[in-house]
């Protein structure tokens, strides 16, 4: 074997398999739970009527194209493969096309890493309010553009036998100029890997763990979930917290891990339907709603968004398990009907059709069960319910279908810090050790009013740690940002720490600009 | 003239559509197409959707494609015979999936000559174990025909917000749908609006209406071809025009004006209550551009105005505030939901001088504790139609919702017990043109998305069994995802075109009405 043989193989092919590994990796390890998330938040089907609303809107049917090669994230390995294919094979016909010399054929990654880039920018509107097709159908229409250049060059060139693509510039190149060209083109390569990952990290850091998290309530992985939070517990942000607070409800931690992560919420890079900056208040609504047995708020919210972003798999999936739950059977027939006709979906139509007309399956599903024990126990009006939904009990409520619910309740209170209605919940604790974080909460208010002691006497179990914070925090009374990082680590999941030190950024003005305002009053229909 | 819906006519569906009929092509040599000589009767209930069992249907109407769940059968045959012959008109087959379409000239015929009788209808399904014959059913075709063109709005059954909707109208003696107006379908912060509200005069489309909201508001006004955009808004006037009604013969439309809140509920029957918390009564002329006000109260509720054939008695629904103690809010209406009891009233108006006289109750729903909404006047002036819940007027949203009729001749109140469906909403209802049918929307498919139902209402004031607007494709409603709203039956179809309700919704001003 000469070494020129060597030198063909590595800048023909091991570069570029060496580019395709990397990618699949990126593509089903770092960024599967991602794409899975965008999966799920995209719909298509073989079915002319049910795509017809996205048919018609402008480049509709490239959207569509891009939702079909999507569905390959049913399993990540396998869309994960989608993408490094086409990456590598638009590289090298972009390499082909331009006629690239060795020692610039590094140049033929840069527009698969400008993608790359672009998937790390635009951060959850990757897929949230903008079409989910557009991630894989650019990519796509880039491959198959070129395929057509490069064929007509392939034409071109068999009929004018001196026209040489490869290999005329290569002779004329000095080892030196090879040599530096293999440098770059492994400097590309890698750099294709390690930009987006990095820049993904730095502008959009709760990317991978929200949708890590959003994939492990797929699996009912609850365990997994709060796993995740606490492994990323100071990064903060509302759609965090709130898959958090789904992990510790379902897992019966609420009461005692709830304030465990940081609670400062950050602001989130992304832009609502008319490009206006938005901080995604409603991304995690329906989840954190369903959860909580407010099954009502969770398919106002659902069907907000079918509205808005037409159907998703996300979407008719939870309309169809609410459906379930309120009893709805015929509509929940026909919200499967339409998830059926979606490819690879087989799996959910088959667990929940036979529920249908069955309310003892239904109460049976362990999933429902849960929700079926916190839904509310009397007529209210969604308004009426607190802000943020995801522990957002209606704070006034007087009877409760059992324990789960009326802790629930106090740790909306507690969240909130709305301490009267937290007093008026407790009573019902008295006579027993209320949960961790309830007497923290108990123990701050006794200073008020001395007859909680009396009422609740194991409190002085938690005096001593209570004194120790006091004086930790004295110092930065004044200072309560500075407070809440320089006492993080030692009192997370304390509450007298998050009463002074977190949430202390509020979130209400945010809340009121949040996206879709400007749709309002669809009026009668 | 009106543009076909663009899915009919793009070249991609152009393709999807050459593809869809080699398929049914291919489908269609396999379907069985004659009554097996042999097969046993069965006595399991017929499975089929749409349910097309024993109604009553107008001669004119487009086929009644059905499906038929059978899940061993691999084949299926439908045979339609007129009640006194055995010997089936028509012959229908579908494959394993059950889809029943017929061909339409064979239908049409088939309705021709069955008009004022019945028809036998036949469902045979091959099971592995031989053909079955389910027990037949009937099919009694009226003498008289509905109106060919009804209109409606198709939108999502949303909470608050609206995306993509539009304005459709389908000959019902087929299954072409046509597009009358459609929003913005691309996301555009400056294009985004609503329409609601359409509505023509006397069953002809020479005047129709139609609001827009949002971007490019106001209310689009058309007569004949032409169309202009105009603005129904003052200081003395709540909000703008809401609901509509055409005088039959003056240029004149009576509105309601609603200021109106929402609720919703966390656990109940219902999912959304939508209150006036203020409305009122306004007489539009169309000609003039001039608006009055019919109604300007503070302690009582008028919404839905609907005149007399004859133009000279306006019907409108009315209720009392409710008792708000201190300080008003609408939060404190909207708790009080329950408590709102809308009657029905009508006055007379004299067409010369444009007066009303003194308003006379009509239905006293509220008596009984319930409550009324959007009375329709049959085209003979015998029958007052309405819509009757256990309260408020939302009613296409509420579950209590059924139709009732008074002759207005004997004061005598009943529910339509055939066409409405108990707890399903039934509302929206509209009388075609010679009054022998009812078209109205109803949530009873799977209380979510409202679908358009007709029926038969007979001369001697009977109502049918209601059965579902037929679609070429028996599992279309099955998949759509929108409701449809506001049907309204009209003699010809709309002459406006597409072009030019897009070019007066975007590129005109509403001409401010002038307030008298």
């Amino acid at each position: 074997m000469s070494k020129r043989f060597f030198r063909d193989l590595w800048s023909g092919y091991i570069a570029l398999l060496l580019f395709f590994l990397l990618m699949w990796l990126w593509a089903s390890w770092w960024m599967g739970d991602t794409m899975r998330i965008a999966y799920e938040r995209s719909y298509v089907a073989p079915d002319a009527m049910l795509m017809h609303w996205l048919w018609q809107k402008p480049l509709g049917w490239l959207w569509i194209l891009g939702r079909i090669l999507l569905t390959t994230y049913h399993w990540p390995i396998i869309g994960g493969l989608l993408v490094a294919i086409l990456l590598t094979a638009g590289s090298w016909l972009f390499g082909y096309c331009l006629r690239l010399p060795i020692s610039w054929r590094w140049l033929q990654f840069l527009p698969a890493g400008a993608w790359l880039i672009w998937t790390a920018h635009v951060g959850l509107n990757l897929f949230y309010m903008r079409e989910p097709g557009r991630i894989l159908a650019i990519p796509f229409m880039w491959v198959v553009v070129l395929a057509i250049l490069a064929l007509f060059i392939a034409i071109y060139k068999a009929r004018h036998r001196s026209y040489v693509v490869l290999d005329t510039p290569k002779k004329e190149l000095s080892r030196r100029s090879m040599l530096t060209g293999d440098l770059l083109e492994i400097l590309v390569i890698a750099a294709c890997f390690a930009l987006p990952m990095e820049y993904l990290t730095t502008r959009h850091p709760y990317m991978r763990p929200l949708t890590c998290m959003q994939v492990q309530l797929l699996n009912n992985d609850y365990e997994g979930m709060s796993r995740t939070a606490h492994k990323y517990a100071k990064l903060s942000y509302h759609q965090m917290a709130g898959y958090y607070a789904i992990a510790l409800a379902r897992t019966g931690h609420l009461a005692d891990q709830l304030f465990d992560i940081r609670l400062e919420y950050d602001t989130i890079r992304a832009y609502d339907y008319g490009n206006q900056p938005v901080q995604c208040l409603h991304y995690h609504q329906i989840d954190c709603n369903y959860h909580a047995g407010l099954i009502r708020a969770a398919r106002h919210r659902a069907t907000e968004e079918l509205t808005l972003d037409g159907p998703s798999l996300y979407i008719l999936k939870m309309l169809a398990k609410i459906s379930l739950v309120e009893g709805d059977w015929e509509l929940t027939r026909k919200y499967l009907h339409i998830i059926g006709k979606a490819p690879f979906e087989g799996a959910f139509v088959r667990k929940y059709k036979p529920m249908i007309g069955r309310p003892d399956l239904v109460q049976a599903d362990p999933e429902f069960a849960a929700i079926l024990r916190v839904l509310p126990p009397y007529h209210t009006f969604e308004q009426f319910y607190l802000r943020p939904s995801f522990v957002g009990f209606y704070a006034q409520l007087k009877t409760f279908r059992n324990e789960e619910q009326l802790t629930w309740a106090a740790m909306a209170c507690l969240y909130s810090k709305r301490m009267p209605e937290f007093l008026q919940l407790c009573r019902r604790f008295v006579g027993s050790m209320p949960p961790r974080s309830i007497a923290e909460a108990l123990l701050i208010q006794s200073y008020k009013d001395p007859s909680i002691l009396q009422a609740f006497p194991q409190l002085e179990m938690l005096q001593s740690r209570f004194d120790l914070f006091v004086q930790d925090a004295q110092p930065y009374m004044q200072d309560r940002e500075a407070g809440a990082t320089a006492l993080f680590d030692k009192y997370h999941g304390y509450y007298p720490y998050y009463y002074i030190f977190g949430n202390l950024r509020s979130s209400r003005k945010e809340e009121s600009k949040e996206e879709g305002t400007g749709h309002r009053n669809a009026g009668i229909n | 003239m009106v543009t076909k819906r663009n899915h009919t006519t793009s070249l991609p569906s152009l393709m999807a559509m050459v593809c869809g009929w080699a398929f049914l092509l291919i489908a269609c040599t396999s379907k069985p197409s004659a009554v097996p000589a042999a097969f046993t009767e069965t006595t399991d209930s017929l499975a089929m959707y749409p349910d097309y069992r024993d109604v009553t249907i107008p001669p004119n109407i487009a086929p009644l494609n059905f499906k038929v769940t059978d899940a061993s059968a691999t084949e299926f045959v439908v045979a339609f015979a007129p009640a006194a012959s055995q010997e089936p008109a028509l012959v229908c087959g579908a494959t394993d999936d059950g889809k029943i379409d017929m061909d339409s000239l064979a239908w049409r015929q088939l309705l021709t000559d069955a008009k004022g009788r019945s028809l036998t209808v036949s469902v045979y399904a091959h099971r592995p174990t031989g053909w079955v014959h389910y027990q037949p059913f009937t099919l009694a075709v009226a003498e008289e025909n509905i109106d060919a063109y009804l209109s409606y709005r198709l939108i999502e059954p949303g909470y608050e917000l609206y995306r993509q909707l539009g304005l459709y109208q389908r000959d019902l003696t087929n299954f072409t749908e046509k597009v009358i107006y459609e929003n913005n379908r691309a996301f555009s912060d400056e294009d985004n609006h609503c329409i609601n509200c359409h509505n023509y005069q006397a069953y002809d489309t020479d005047r129709m209406l139609f609001h827009v909201r949002a971007s490019h508001g106001g209310t689009i006004v058309t007569h004949g071809a032409e169309a202009h955009k105009v603005g129904i808004k003052h200081d003395s006037i709540l909000t703008s025009g809401v609901y509509p009604s055409w005088h039959p013969t003056l240029p004149l439309v009576a509105f309601s004006t609603n200021k109106t809140g929402q609720v919703f509920h966390m656990k109940h029957a219902e999912k959304i209550e939508v209150l006036d918390e203020a409305s009122d009564l306004l007489l539009y002329d169309a000609d003039q551009n001039t608006v009055s006000h019919i109604f300007h109260t503070s302690d009582r509720l008028e919404t839905f105005p609907c005149w007399a054939p004859d133009g000279k008695r306006l019907f409108f629904c009315s209720a009392k505030m409710p008792q708000i103690e201190g300080e008003y809010s609408p939060m404190k209406v909207a708790l009080r939901y329950d408590t709102l009891l809308y009657d029905i009233y009508s006055m007379p108006f004299d067409p010369i001088t444009r007066t009303f006289g003194e308003p006379q109750l009509e239905v006293n729903a509220s008596a009984d504790g319930h409550s009324t909404s959007f009375p329709r006047i049959s085209p003979d002036g015998r029958y007052l139609l309405y819509t009757r819940g256990d309260y408020g007027q939302f009613h296409i949203w509420h579950t209590s919702a059924d139709l009732w009729v008074k002759a207005l001749m004997d004061e005598g109140e009943r529910p339509l017990a055939q066409a409405s469906a108990p707890g399903a909403a039934d509302s929206y209802h509209t009388w075609s043109s010679n009054g022998r049918w009812i078209v109205f929307a109803s949530r009873r498919d799977d209380n979510n998305y409202s679908r358009v139902f007709i029926s038969y209402f007979d001369r001697e004031g009977r109502d049918h069994k209601a059965f579902l607007l037929p679609q070429r494709d028996p599992d279309y409603n099955a998949l759509l995802l929108k409701s449809y709203n506001v049907p309204e039956l009209t003699k010809r179809a709309v002459q406006v075109s597409v072009e030019t309700l897009n070019h007066v919704v975007y590129h005109t001003d509403p001409e401010p009405a002038t307030y008298e």
